[in-house]
């Protein structure tokens, strides 16, 4: 339990800050913390167990047909990343609160940061390999809005793309990837699938599984080629990188190859995809840094270099190297976290980022430059501090490594790339803070408040600690997390300064030998270097993404362009193309059924509507007249329906008919009343073709089925609707409670569509382009002048009790006998329809005072409550009951609780009709320029009218 | 049931279908839409009641008790006939007819000049804007 709520604290104090910043920016500080620092002292608890050698295990069913559970594990690797996510995430906090400016909203930051927190918790507690695809997409997207935080900013936007663009493309591929691991093994628990190398690396669908899977985990960790979005993800505020781009979100990718070791590891695929990306990454990041003048820049680049170091040590696949991997990765954390926060100093107080810029700072900030000194040391592999440590394990390890049976490759490369850091690290020393002073410094720099220094102080004294005695504070924590990694027993090592004179001790003087005199040549270095090409990455990114989106344009508009033709052409054309390729693979016969007679009632009416749908088509020009031929078809449908014995969709189609007539009929009145004649003959050629091929197939397909013997699902339906649904009405049980979840997304459906309706609609209302031309909008029909005749508003008061009776009718007896809330909901409609008809909206409006969206809403929330009322009882959502009740004088009644759904669905019917008809007859009094009529009808008959004086009888 | 019933049933039936024939064919003889008009208002409503009165026999004797459908249903034939010839007339005089074609009337056609209560509405407006 304790693994789940170290996960959801996170997420549950997300909720906090935005809420608290009204109380203060020290209050949603505080909260921040408060949750973050529960989970840490959670994860504490936990510690000593871990550290002993256990593994934790929570684990609840999510989805269990998909494999997906919620199961959370607490081993070593995993105790290591979440103390580094939720040590350094306190720290951070912390600095935000002093990093951020008045006019950032700290709320928002903190919900964000959060977020993110939570993510990488669920990434590195994760059991489940689906739940760890679920945290992993969330942290791209959680870091997308960290990145983007300065939304005012073109950098902070672009660089939240680019990263939100390669980590979710990563992620994309690390779904398949995992997907096949999966599929290997057969199950998602991770800790099966530890169990499983020999069957994994032996099956054949390794090499595209490895693959994809290291295309996601070198997206998530910047290894090269996909490092360049690390670079541009620096336009975040300073805490974010600190946190997101040394300690946290880049190392995702390295944990998933950490997690995955044991079963990917030691095949030469692994070696040479893995450590030769790690290579490459960590010699080109770390002589790109050199050259990099912004601070942040620098740092992201070493942060790539760094993390190719682990990348290439996990790649050796030897389980000393993996120990160093996982030691260089604390060391890396603290270090790189503390130097970024130190650039937020620099940065704050100078108010520049720009090496060319600073130098001589060590006298104006003394506190922040010995940070900084002991950090960037560390950094650059001086003896005494962590740094060096992990560095001396890899060079160690590298030295007896040989790539492609050269021995020394591997080892020089390493040297260089080791040599670049030294040089890049001192250079962030002395080029910032020593030198001479200057007196051109945007801002007057002194050192911060002990808020924005403290937590790289602490961090700083931890490099310190671990680098005097790395057994005592780092050796039970580097012993079991490598255990993990390894899954086995763990090597024969000890952590130590002093190993004696080794391989890696020369290769550490050459490098800090080398990479200080590179850095007192650096101006020559420096203008070789920009003498040569610089690819950038930006610009490269740019043009991909341009032909990308060109790419899916020209798919998009070839397939739908916004013409109804075109869409219905393509849909209509496929299903004929798929229909006919299912007839000709099939032996496809009529049936040996016998005939049924056909009654001439059934043939006249099946000619009516072979007639209607021919006129339609003939006067397709004229609009009102085709509408009036849908009006017909739909009428003969109806009869159909009642031909065949379904009552229950006769009613509704005779409703739905009517509602659709009178809408189309309001919209009709501000369009043209014909259509131009735009297709030429091609087009009608292809369309003919479409109809009649589809037309044909379907008039097949029906002729093959009726004249077989075929069992369906309606003896079950007819059999259990009583029983089972608790009415007699099986087209009503069904709609309510056997595909109950059908029926509620089908309302859910319709609310949203109208208020689409509305918001298109409400746009032609207030202003734009639309509103201007319903304004130049000129009636093109004769005008009666009298709007509300007195003889239709008095039939339609007449009317409208007895057809509220009527809907009510139908809807009680929907249930048993033909009816529902779907028909009665529509009934209603058309009567309150009738009234807007004769009396006008606006003055019907004012007397009715009916809420059409909240009932939409309350319809839906009615039947959704409806459906979660049946976990309350233990069943499944949406399971209908009956309750009987013996009441005094009424007798005994049946309450079903299909009942209540069903008032959802006629309060969504009746909302969703009458918001349409609404925003229809507004845009038509809008466009006649109309007042609102005051008067229920025109004359009214109880006061005399005036009299014409020429009138003789 | 007794024969009287059936015949009563079938005459009432017949009846009906007599009126709605008689109703079908005026729609084909008569020579304007004004003309028309009388045959499927007035001819169709007795012929659908012919059937609904038959329908109502039909319950009382066969089945023994009343049913009011048919009684609601009249009622809403009664109400919607006249309306619809009503608006059909009107559509018809706006597409041929000339106000000065149409006799005189006490107060004018209100179909072809606005209401007296629109016009004092229409009227104030302007005042108002005046000022």
């Amino acid at each position: 339990m304790s693994l789940a709520l170290i996960v959801m604290l996170p997420f549950i104090g997300a909720l906090f800050p935005a809420l608290l910043l009204r109380a203060g920016r020290n209050a949603c500080a505080t909260a921040t913390f408060t949750f973050s620092l529960a989970a840490f002292i959670l994860l504490i608890f936990q510690a000593p167990a871990v550290l002993q050698g256990e593994t934790l295990h929570a684990s609840w069913q999510w989805l269990p047909k998909l494999g997906l559970a919620v199961s959370f594990m607490l081993d070593g690797l995993g105790l290591l990343f979440a103390g580094l996510i939720l040590g350094i995430g306190l720290l951070v906090i912390f600095y935000a609160r002093f990093y951020l400016s008045k006019q950032d909203n700290m709320g928002s930051f903190y919900t964000y940061l959060l977020l993110f927190q939570g993510a990488m918790l669920g990434i590195v507690l994760s059991d489940n390999i689906l739940l760890i695809l679920v945290f992993w997409e969330l942290t791209s997207l959680s870091s997308f809005l960290l990145i983007g935080y300065w939304k005012h900013l073109p950098a902070g936007r672009q660089g939240a793309r680019m990263a939100l663009t390669v980590t979710g493309a990563g992620g994309l591929s690390l779904i398949a990837g995992l997907m096949l691991l999966g599929h290997i093994v057969g199950s998602y628990d991770l800790s099966v699938m530890l169990q499983h190398r020999e069957l994994i690396q032996s099956s054949p669908l390794y090499l595209p599984a490895l693959l994809l899977i290291l295309g996601g985990c070198f997206t998530k960790s910047a290894q090269f080629p996909f490092h360049f979005w690390l670079p541009h993800a620096m336009a975040a505020p300073t805490p974010v990188s600190a946190y997101l781009h040394s300690a946290t979100m880049v190392k995702a990718g390295i944990f998933l190859l950490a997690r995955l070791w044991p079963v990917l590891s030691g095949t030469p695929e692994w070696f040479y995809l893995v450590a030769t990306t790690g290579l490459i990454t960590m010699l080109v990041a770390a002589w790109i840094a050199l050259f990099k003048d912004d601070l942040k820049g620098l740092l992201a680049f070493s942060t790539v270099s760094h993390l190719g170091l682990i990348t290439l040590l996990l790649g050796l696949g030897s389980p000393m190297a993996a120990v160093a991997a996982v030691f260089h990765i604390i060391n890396h954390a603290t270090f790189k976290a503390a130097l970024f926060m130190n650039a937020g100093i620099v940065d704050h107080e100078t108010g520049t980022r720009d090496i060319k810029q600073l130098g001589g700072l060590w006298h104006l900030m003394p506190i922040t430059a010995t940070l900084a000194m002991v950090a960037a040391a560390s950094m650059a592999g001086v003896p005494l501090l962590n740094g060096f440590l992990s560095k001396e394990m890899m060079l160690e390890q590298v030295a007896h490594t040989a790539w492609l049976d050269q021995p020394w490759l591997m080892a020089i490369i390493a040297t260089l790339a080791a040599l670049c850091s030294v040089a890049y690290s001192f250079r962030y020393i002395v080029h910032v803070f020593f030198g001479p002073q200057r007196h051109d410094y945007p801002d007057h720099p002194h050192d911060p408040p002990l808020g924005m220094w403290l937590p790289p102080a602490i961090l700083v004294c931890l490099v310190i600690l671990i680098g005097l005695f790395p057994q005592t504070f780092a050796g039970a924590l580097v012993a079991s997390s490598a255990k993990a990694v390894i899954g086995g027993a763990l090597p024969e090592y000890h952590l130590a300064i002093w190993h004696g004179v080794t391989p890696a001790l020369w290769m550490s003087v050459i490098a800090l030998i080398g990479g200080l005199s590179l850095l007192a040549g650096y101006r020559k270095v420096r203008s070789a270097w920009e003498a040569g090409p610089h690819p950038d990455a930006k610009a490269m990114f740019q043009v991909w993404i341009k032909g990308l989106v060109q790419l899916a344009q020209v798919a998009s508009h070839g397939l739908h362009n916004g013409s109804l033709q075109r869409y219905l052409a393509w849909m209509v054309g496929a299903a004929v193309v798929v229909g006919y390729g299912a007839f000709m693979n099939s032996s496809l016969s009529a049936g040996s059924r016998e005939l049924l007679p056909a009654h001439p009632t059934a043939i006249a009416a099946w000619l009516l509507l072979i007639l209607g749908c021919l006129l339609t088509v003939w006067l397709h020009h004229q609009r009102l007249l085709a509408l009036i031929m849908v009006g017909v078809i739909g009428m003969v449908v109806c009869v159909g329906f009642v031909y065949l014995s379904a009552p229950d969709l006769a009613l509704t189609q005779i409703s739905v008919e009517v509602v659709t007539v009178i809408l189309m009929l309001l919209a009709l009145n501000v369009l043209p009343k014909t259509t131009p004649k735009e297709s030429g003959f091609g087009r009608k050629g292809r369309d003919i073709l479409l109809a009649t091929s589809a037309g044909v197939g379907i008039a097949t397909l029906v002729w093959a089925f009726l004249t077989r013997d075929f069992t369906t699902l309606s003896d079950y339906y007819l059999a259990e609707s009583l029983p089972g649904g608790g009415g007699t009405n099986v087209v009503n049980v069904i709609l309510v409670d056997f595909r109950g979840f059908d029926t509620y997304g089908e309302i859910t459906v319709l609310g949203i569509a109208a208020l689409l309706i509305f918001a298109l609609l409400d746009g032609a209302l207030h202003g734009g382009s639309a509103a201007k031309r319903l304004a130049q909008w000129l009636p093109d029909q004769a005008r009666a002048a009298d709007r509300h005749p007195l003889m239709l508003v008095v039939a339609a008061r007449v009317m409208l009790p007895l057809a509220l009776l009527v809907g009510v009718f139908i809807f009680l007896r929907g249930h048993n006998v033909p009816g529902g809330g779907f028909i009665a909901g529509l009934v209603v409609s058309v009567a309150l329809i009738m009234q807007y008809m004769a009396s006008g909206f606006g003055w019907a409006a004012q007397k009715i005072r009916l809420d059409y969206h909240a009932m939409i809403g309350s319809g839906v929330l009615l039947a959704g409550l409806t459906g979660i009322g049946s976990w309350l009882f233990g069943y499944p959502f949406l399971t209908s009951s009956v309750l009987h009740l013996d009441l005094p004088a009424l007798g005994e009644i049946h309450i079903a609780s299909a009942m209540f759904f069903d008032a959802g669905v006629f309060s969504v019917v009746v909302g969703a009709t009458m918001l349409a008809l609404s925003q229809l007859s507004q845009i038509g009094r809008r466009a006649e320029a109309l007042p609102v009529n005051q008067a229920a009808m025109d004359c009214d008959p109880s006061h005399p009218l005036q009299k014409d004086p020429s009138w003789k009888p | 049931m007794h024969l009287i019933h059936e015949l009563l049933i079938s005459g009432l039936i017949v009846l009906g279908a007599i009126f709605a024939l008689v109703g079908s064919y005026g729609m084909l003889k008569f020579p304007n839409l004004m003309t028309r008009l009388h045959a499927p208002t007035k001819a169709t409503t007795l012929g659908v009641g012919g059937a609904l009165v038959a329908s109502m026999v039909y319950f009382l004797t066969l089945e023994g008790h009343v049913s009011i459908h048919e009684v609601l249903i009249s009622l809403f034939l009664f109400l919607t006939a006249p309306i619809t010839a009503h608006f059909i007339a009107k559509a018809y005089m706006h597409k041929h007819l000339k106000p000065k074609q149409l006799p005189k009337t006490q107060s004018g056609w209100s179909t072809y000049s606005a209401s007296p209560a629109e016009q004092s509405h229409k009227h104030s407006q302007s005042s108002t804007s005046h000022q």
